[in-house]
């Protein structure tokens, strides 16, 4: 017992690390581990009632070789750069919105995390009935307003099931982008709007000379942060579409996890390892663009 | 005096189009799980209410949906306390005792934190197979303490470095140890933070679905989203008034949450994200 306290009390560097301790096993085990794993797995025939045999990098020309494996990076950047961009617009919109003083702004907050805060699965479930061919809400409404005179087939189309899946993260994701931009807002001195108003300029200059440019490093980081989300999309596609119809909504996560499940331990590692390049590289190239330390200070 | 007026019109406009942005779906989801008919608005069909989509998923043991409820709840809580703990320990450290490795601590965490999670999946399947951990509680909650831990460590970072390293020497001169000074000084004072913390792990804790789906395998570990999910019902077909009572049920832990602590969520995203 002596001892222990003696560690504690007088050497700093040993009493640190024992602070660390809990963080670095987890960090070790759970995420390091599995990591490098998951590089040497994609170096074998890993399949369940096979051998496992060394093949050097033929999990990766297989991979490359695929069309189907072009086919869900195709569709995840898609997906990525039309979600990413909307909900930029849509966040700035609701963010512009809260940072006003208006009546019921504690409501408008609590309902701006509703769709954060719901579990992905169980809102694409709401979606998905949303979307339904025959009594969903979305087909009920287009034929009232006069949109469609047809009943749309989202979720059993490509492209309706590109619109759906996209919509529906749009709804899920744009709190996020909205609270951080929020953040953002909320440090421009309300002065030099002031400033501004008595200069005479209009509510549209006042945005694009005042709040855009100081707001641009949060956007930056509320980019980054929002496109290393999506490229991992995942849960929302699985319940959504499953990745259908003909696999044209597969993302690279699901594509991987298919071949998880089907038993493919190696393939699917190799394409897990090209799933995190590739979020690795968007990361980069924020950060070299984005003056990422700065915001940081 | 124009413009005033209609920035006041665009004001109105767009806080009327957040709310129906925003809630829409949840609004929909609760009509239909009090609605006999899933499909009232075809012609011919009337919205007839009814609670009868509760007393069944509720009453049919098949069903499990409050198994998954109490296993989401447990693993979310047990997850969000640990994690909470052990970034407070952390961050402590690393603001107040100087070390090598101080600085790159924080910053392997965040770079940890980039992998996404289909990139470990596979490997973490193999390991807590190997220890027999699949299909309990231990294979979701050990996986995401660590995914939450460095947004934890960021909050608690930018808490604990707003608190004076007075009172840390003056306790040290009355003789407390680091860890009392932790537990009866940094800790009380970032009261806010560790709240903050603690419920944003949990949200995202209850919300996790890759880990969810590959480590349970039924009601004994399967949480809330995947049961729901995966919820096909009794007679092959979508049974969409269950589904969605079951889904209000679920959804009702994590809206009584947000309108209770909604600032402590909005400052806990805000300093996880803008200073992390």
């Amino acid at each position: 017992m002596k001892s222990i306290k003696n560690i504690f009390s007088n050497n700093e560097t040993c009493s640190a690390y024992l602070f660390n301790l809990p963080t670095i096993i987890s960090a070790l085990v759970f995420i390091f581990l599995p990591v490098i794993g998951t590089l040497i797995t994609s170096l074998f025939r890993d399949v369940t009632y096979l051998p496992g045999k060394f093949l050097w990098f033929s999990n990766y020309e297989r991979l490359f070789a695929d069309p189907h494996f072009w086919q869900s990076v195709n569709f995840t950047l898609l997906f990525v750069i039309v979600s990413v961009v909307l909900e930029l617009f849509f966040g700035l919109i609701f963010a512009l919105v809260l940072n006003e003083a208006i009546p019921g702004r504690g409501f408008l907050r609590i309902a701006i995390l509703v769709p954060w805060a719901i579990p992905v699965a169980i809102s694409a479930r709401v979606w998905q009935l949303i979307y339904h061919f025959d009594y969903g809400l979305l087909n009920f409404i287009f034929m009232k307003l006069g949109i469609s005179n047809t009943h749309i087939n989202w979720l059993g189309s490509s492209s309706g099931a590109f619109i759906s899946i996209v919509i529906s993260d749009v709804w899920k994701t744009t709190p996020f982008m909205t609270i951080i931009l929020l953040a953002g807002l909320s440090t421009i001195p309300r002065v030099l709007y002031k400033q501004a108003e008595i200069d005479g300029t209009n509510f549209l200059q006042r945005f694009f000379r005042i709040t855009f440019p100081l707001l641009k490093p949060v956007i930056v980081v509320a980019l980054l942060f929002r496109t290393i989300d999506a490229i991992r999309i995942f849960d929302l596609i699985y319940v959504l579409t499953g990745g259908g119809p003909g696999g044209s909504t597969t993302s690279i996560s699901l594509y991987a996890y298919n071949y998880f499940v089907s038993g493919d331990f190696g393939y699917g590692s190799a394409v897990s390892v090209i799933v995190f390049i590739l979020a690795a590289m968007l990361a980069l190239l924020y950060i070299r663009f984005g003056r990422f330390g700065e915001v940081i200070k | 005096m124009r413009e005033e007026s209609w920035i006041k019109l665009l004001k109105f406009l767009g806080s009327a189009f957040l709310l129906i942005f925003c809630l829409s779906p949840f609004v929909w989801m609760l009509l239909i799980s009090f609605s006999s008919q899933p499909d009232f608005l075809s012609a011919n069909v009337k919205l007839i209410p009814t609670f009868n989509n509760y007393v069944q998923i509720l009453l049919n043991s098949s069903v499990h949906i409050l198994d998954y409820l109490k296993n989401s709840i447990i693993v979310a809580l047990v997850s969000a306390f640990f994690t909470t703990f052990f970034a407070g320990l952390s961050a402590y450290a690393i603001t107040r005792l100087r070390f090598p490795g101080r600085i790159l601590i924080p910053l392997l965490l965040l770079g940890f934190s980039m992998f996404p999670q289909i990139s470990i999946v596979g490997y973490l399947f193999k390991l807590l197979t190997a220890v027999g951990w699949i299909n309990t509680y231990y294979a979701l909650i050990f996986p995401y303490i660590t995914l939450g831990l460095p947004l934890a460590l960021w909050i608690m970072l930018s808490y604990f470095s707003r608190v004076s390293l007075e009172l840390d020497k003056a306790a040290l001169i009355d003789g407390a140890t680091r860890f009392q000074i932790l537990q009866k000084i940094i800790f009380p004072i970032s009261l806010p933070g560790l709240l903050s913390t603690f419920i944003l792990i949990f949200i995202y804790s209850f919300n996790e679905f890759l880990f969810a789906l590959m480590f349970t395998i039924d009601y004994n570990a399967r949480t809330i989203p995947i049961g729901i999910a995966l919820f096909e019902g009794f007679y092959g077909q979508i049974p969409w008034g269950y589904t969605m009572a079951a889904a209000v049920i679920a959804v009702v832990p994590v809206i009584l949450l947000i309108a209770f602590f909604q600032k402590y969520i909005i400052q806990g995203l805000t300093e996880g994200a803008v200073k992390g």
